[in-house]
């Protein structure tokens, strides 16, 4: 990117904890995240890893209780998202930073038209008044590649596609042109074909507007071709950030180098059909993460320090950064 | 080659739609229309395919799962086609079955060792002693705790599930083993302890596979062969290498370049084939080649008639008309 990026979000020492039956999750452990204007910041991890988490925290929806915000900051345009009342997250939410959820049925209302639902927020947050919002909402479902918008405004979300669907909700959230948009795995539950027309959608909503975009996917395919950074998270901590091509080229985390080492390579000239390299074991629960390293009892180069205390985050180079013993001290 | 273990030939399977208004004609779902395919002994023959083309109703048209509205099916040299009652119990545990869910396919009030003896009870393999002495042999065999037998469903994980479906279809030895999406529910690193199990299960037993999946690289790892489906019928059939190093079908080719990887990062992204919109129903398709309302290269001869599974090279197999060979060479319509 060229110039200095102005700063949208900066996220830092984010903790969520969840209660119950007298124990503690730690869900989120002292997360630091930032994402620029026009940058495309990726969170990828193994399921239960804190991503979707991480998204419910920046606009304050992780549910409460048994869930609890218990520290940090979420600077988003210069407030301090966690200090902020109520009723301004309501203006902030689906306004100024769009949402698309991970799972598209649950996030539709299956009783409302499609245009209902779109006109909802447009009426809701720019004060367009019914017939305005209904002009709106047709322009945005065409804009996000849906056939016959002015016939499927008036549709139920049971009549369209799974990837009309999901172009519906992006439709959604990019209504208002928030500054930043969230998109919790948005095709996972598409054809590869869908999610490329998704991607393409995406990206020259980016172009267009110089919003920032986070990215939440386990693909490590869709990290390469879509963002410009990248925080792996695992159990609850980011354990490794950097640029796209610094984690792809030279990842540094044990985490990390399994992740992109234990999917077959569609690139490969000829698959040798040898085994795939494995993750041992599976992650740690959040009701009992270790005091070290949480991912000391899956890690083949664990060392006794590993367990016992938690390693620190070095910085390897510009904005890469690592939570691992291995590393430590080895910075510029 | 030696003779295939499963030869498939013209597989229909058909549903009618429930009737909506008895004025209009009953609709009928080509799920499955005129497949064929071969496997040889030993070797996996991987589908690939979009939502909603038909793997998952091939792989149960062969197992006899649903009603084959007409075609062949033969195993072992027997056609199971029309096999009845007995017989066709007596079949199935050459024949087995592994499902996309690991969560629902195991009855969550049944201890896991009872779970993977069923099919030895149900197909009355063995004596007990025997029954029991399998289905320690099993566990072992796919990496399982043996004291885990005791234990119910939900006290595993994702990965441990899919062990306990997979012990459970290696119960009576079968020949066949039909993978139906094995590894889409699952994390990816214990997608690939699941894969390396399956490949290493293979070299040991000589078992054959049927391996359906939708993703590419997954099937390039797994199969000896591969077929594409499109709304119902195989567009592209070809041994690992060369298709993977040249798909010949528009639909393959695409369905390749809109996977994002690793190494491809933005340039793949910027030289991918765009499709534009969803693949069409497969309630009365129209006539001619499937694919031409979303094809980059269609004429308007191809949807006029529908083109044939042509042999371009050996055991090369593509459903298009543009699809030639010049000078002895294969020329595609997206060079
Ligand atoms: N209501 C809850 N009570 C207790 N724990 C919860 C609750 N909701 C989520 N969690 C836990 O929080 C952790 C993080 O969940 P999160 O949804 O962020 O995972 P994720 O990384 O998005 O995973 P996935 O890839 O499966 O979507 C998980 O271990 C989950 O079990
Ligand atoms: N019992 C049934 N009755 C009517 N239609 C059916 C039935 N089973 C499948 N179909 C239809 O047949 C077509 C093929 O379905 P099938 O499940 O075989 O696809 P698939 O390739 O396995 O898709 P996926 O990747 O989503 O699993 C779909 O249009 C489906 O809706
Ligand atoms: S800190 Fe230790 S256990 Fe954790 S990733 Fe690094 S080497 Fe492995
Ligand atoms: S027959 Fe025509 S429409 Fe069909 S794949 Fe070939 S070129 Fe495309
Ligand atoms: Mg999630
Ligand atoms: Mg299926």
């Amino acid at each position: 990117m060229d110039g200095a990026p102005t700063t949208l979000l900066d996220i830092s020492g984010l903790s969520v904890e969840f209660s119950g039956g007298g124990r503690t999750a730690r869900v989120l452990n002292d997360v630091a995240l930032t994402v620029a204007a026009n940058e495309t910041l990726g969170i990828v991890g193994e399921s239960g890893c804190g991503k979707s988490m991480t998204a419910l925290a920046i606009l304050r929806l992780v549910p409460s209780p048994p869930g609890r915000i218990t520290g940090g900051r979420i600077v988003f345009g210069g407030e301090d998202l966690l200090q902020a009342p109520e009723q301004r997250l309501r203006d902030v939410r689906g306004h100024r930073i769009g949402m698309i959820f991970q799972e598209p049925m649950t996030s539709l209302n299956p009783v409302l038209t499609i245009g209902d639902q779109l006109s909802e927020t447009l009426i809701k947050h720019l004060k367009l008044d019914a017939r305005a919002a209904r002009a709106r909402s047709i322009e945005l479902l065409k804009a996000v590649g849906i056939p016959a918008p002015e016939r499927r405004v008036d549709e139920y979300p049971h009549q369209l596609s799974g990837g009309m669907r999901q172009r519906v909700m992006i439709a959604m959230a990019i209504g208002c042109e928030p500054q930043l948009l969230i998109a919790d795995e948005p095709t996972t539950a598409l054809d590869v074909t869908v999610q490329a027309q998704i991607f393409e959608l995406l990206r020259e909503l980016r172009a267009r507007s110089g919003m920032g975009l986070i990215l939440i996917t386990h693909d490590m395919g869709v990290i390469a071709e879509m963002t410009d950074r990248v925080a792996v998270m695992y159990g609850g901590r980011v354990v490794e950030e950097a640029p796209t091509a610094d984690i792809l080229s030279a990842p540094a985390h044990p985490y990390t180098r399994g992740l992109i080492a234990c999917v077959p390579d569609l690139d490969a000239e000829e698959d040798s059909g040898a085994d795939l390299l494995e993750i041992a074991g599976m992650v740690p629960s959040v009701w009992d993460l270790p005091k070290g390293c949480p991912f000391a009892d899956r890690c083949a180069e664990a060392m006794p320090r590993c367990v016992a205390e938690m390693p620190p985050t070095s910085v390897l180079s510009a904005g890469h950064r690592v939570a691992c013993w291995l590393q430590e001290g080895t910075g510029p | 080659m030696s003779a295939p273990l499963v030869s498939v030939r013209d597989l229909a399977v058909h549903f009618a739609r429930p009737h909506f208004s008895p004025l209009k004609p009953r609709e009928t779902v080509r799920a499955v229309d005129g497949v064929s395919f071969d496997v040889a002994k030993g070797t996996t023959l991987g589908i690939v395919g979009e939502s909603g083309s038909g793997k998952t109703t091939v792989a149960r048209g062969l197992l006899r799962l649903v009603p084959v509205t007409s075609g062949r099916i033969v195993l072992g040299g027997t056609d199971i086609t029309a096999l009845g009652g007995e017989e066709m119990r007596q079949m199935r545990r050459h024949m087995q079955y592994i499902f996309q869910d690991p969560y629902s396919s195991l009855n969550p009030r049944v201890r896991a060792g009872t779970i993977v003896r069923s099919p030895l009870d149900v197909l009355g393999i063995g004596t007990p002693a025997e029954r029991e002495a399998r289905v320690a042999e099993l566990f072992a065999a796919v990496g399982l705790r043996p004291e885990s037998q005791h234990l119910f469903p939900h006290q595993f994980s994702g990965g441990q599930r899919q062990r306990i479906n997979i012990a459970r279809a290696l119960a009576p030895a079968p020949d066949l083993l039909v993978c139906d999406e094995p590894v889409s529910a699952l994390d990816v690193a214990i997608r690939a302890q699941i894969l390396n199990l399956l490949q290493q299960l293979k070299r040991r037993l000589g078992i054959t596979y049927l391996f359906i999946s939708h993703d590419m690289a997954v099937v390039k790892h797994v199969a000896d062969e591969v077929a594409v489906m499109y709304l119902g019928q195989i567009v592209e059939r070809a041994p690992r290498t060369a298709f993977f190093a040249r798909p010949l079908h528009p639909y393959s080719v695409a369905l390749m370049s809109a996977v994002p990887t690793v190494r491809g990062g933005r340039e793949r992204a910027a030289r991918r084939i765009r499709l534009t919109g969803d693949p069409p129903s497969p309630i009365d398709p129209p006539p001619g080649c499937r694919f031409a309302a979303r094809c980059p290269v269609a004429e308007p001869a191809c949807r006029q008639t529908m083109p044939e599974l042509r042999e371009m090279a050996s055991g090369q197999w593509v459903r298009c008309h543009r699809v030639e060979v010049v000078g002895g060479t294969i020329r595609r319509p997206l060079d």
